[in-house]
């Protein structure tokens, strides 16, 4: 069988083929389709517990060491990214300026890049003292052709993240761990369809609910469970938090409103918020892995009370 | 020589998963990346033809299945990429005994993204995953085109050169003039 597969060129000379390696061809191709149709058909219900778990697993296990290398490779990657959009202006400037020093702009770059990790590492900092938070590099994002909003942080069992996870960074919410491994863990973003995130109107307190757009910019769509309250332009929205603390914490900041509209035939009204966090630039993340370290309030009993 | 072919097809296959998921994103046209995946899929259809291009395309779409970070059903881009790489394999047999042209190759890559795009996104709405948006399908299917063939440029040369070096002499002898 195995053999066969080294020889389709025979029939290269004849547009058609034989009728025995047409045959053998359809067999492979039915072969191939029943096989994506049985995993699909196995991996469909979630809930019972996949059996392309162990896959999932072994793949991590392989590829998650590889996209951490490749992800070292990123700095000329950027570099290449940020020489396209300024095209225009490098291509007057980059002429002279490149010949004469090109070492030195090799070393600014990467000062710059460590200093940008720095700051976004310092600014998780502050986070910090809330929650214990473990941090994390993004190494893989899905594309958005496979309309997918999601990536792969080089933080996995080993390091104490688990699934459903609060995932942060300096400027605000990024999303929930899906699964983990022991290296790595897939995150999925709050601009995903499949994401809903209890939200808190800073301003009035109101609860609601917002859910991903699926568009690039992370873009979220805002529900309030009051139908009266009206959210306003430039309201600030924060999580309200889950039972348990998952997979939200609460009080992380998450957007801004940046519109409000009527809901079409029913009561309320539906807000855009534009997240803090810009989902194409995420670097270093923060998984929220433990309680916060010191409790927000102390409890009240009616015997304290008395 | 048979397992020599077979060792370097799953090493391209593994190479362009890594990339496509860690490094290509950073270079994303308004978020879609190039599938590296399916051009190294067509690559090797039109270098082995139709069984090849099946077996490779669903080798290479099972591994964009598992490795993180997808979150989708498994099987789906596997279904899509060997639909695809059969197809390419097709066209490379029907069109003529010689190699295929530059602009061949290039039409052979719109079509393998445009077929697995669309069997990856029907076989999401069959299964009810919220994340399909149909409305922007066409968009992104054109980004996605435009940037494969971009891609295919680098690397559908590299695959068919390497693929050439490790053909049979009997079969180089009738494959090329």
């Amino acid at each position: 069988m195995l053999k066969d597969l080294g020889t389709p060129a025979r029939g290269l000379v004849r547009a058609a083929g034989l009728p025995r390696e047409i045959r053998r061809r359809r067999t492979v191709l039915v072969l191939v389709v029943l096989a994506s149709l049985t995993l699909i058909v196995l991996d469909a219900r979630r809930s019972a517990g996949s059996p392309v778990d162990p896959l999932r697993h072994a793949a991590a296990t392989v590829f998650g060491p590889l996209e951490s290398g490749a992800t070292s490779a990123r700095q000329p990657v950027d570099n290449l990214r940020d020489r396209f959009a300024e095209l225009d202006r490098l291509k007057a400037e980059n002429e002279k300026l490149q010949a004469e020093n090109e070492k030195l702009t090799t070393e600014l770059l990467t000062t710059d890049y460590t200093r940008n990790r720095a700051a976004e590492l310092d600014r998780l900092l502050k986070v910090a003292p809330a929650y214990t938070v473990t941090p994390a590099r993004v190494i893989g994002i899905g594309g958005a052709q496979s309309f997918q909003h999601t990536v792969t942080i080089d933080a996995g069992t080993a390091d104490g993240v688990r699934p459903d996870m609060t995932v942060l960074n300096g400027d605000g919410l990024v999303g929930r761990v899906v699964r983990a491994t022991d290296a790595t863990a897939t995150v999925l973003l709050i601009g995903d369809r499949n994401s809903t995130v209890g939200g808190r109107l800073n301003s009035t307190l109101a609860l609601g609910f917002l859910s991903g757009r699926g568009e690039i910019g992370g873009t979220l769509d805002y529900k309030l469970v009051d139908l009266r309250a009206r959210p306003k332009v430039g309201d600030r929205i924060v999580t309200w938090g889950s039972r348990g603390n998952a997979p939200y914490v609460p009080g992380v900041p998450i957007g801004t409103v940046t519109s409000v509209t009527p809901n079409q035939g029913t009561l309320g009204s539906t807000a855009t918020v534009k997240p803090f966090v810009d989902p194409t630039r995420i670097d270093t993340v923060g998984v929220v892995t433990g309680p916060p370290a010191r409790p927000p309030r102390g409890t009240v009993t009616p015997e304290q009370g008395r | 020589m048979i397992a020599l072919r077979i060792a370097l097809a799953a090493l391209f296959l593994m190479v362009a998963v890594t990339v496509q998921t860690s490094l290509l994103p950073h270079i994303a046209v308004a978020g879609v990346t190039c599938d590296l995946v399916m051009i190294v899929v067509v690559g090797l259809a039109l270098a082995r033809g139709p069984e090849w291009g099946a077996i490779t395309g669903f080798a290479g779409g099972l591994m964009l299945d598992v490795v993180p970070p997808s979150d989708h059903t498994a099987g789906r881009w596997a279904l899509a990429l060997a639909i695809s790489g059969y197809v390419a394999g097709l066209i490379r047999r029907e069109t003529s005994a010689g190699p295929v042209g530059p602009v061949g190759v290039a039409g052979t890559v719109v079509l393998g993204a445009a077929l697995s795009l669309l069997l990856y996104s029907a076989t999401g709405s069959l299964l009810h995953d919220p994340a399909v948006d149909w409305s922007q399908f066409g968009v992104r299917l054109g980004i996605a085109a435009g940037y494969d063939v971009v891609g295919a440029i680098v690397v559908i040369p590299i695959v068919l050169w390497l693929m050439r070096r490790v053909l049979p002499a009997r079969e180089r002898r009738r494959a090329l003039p």
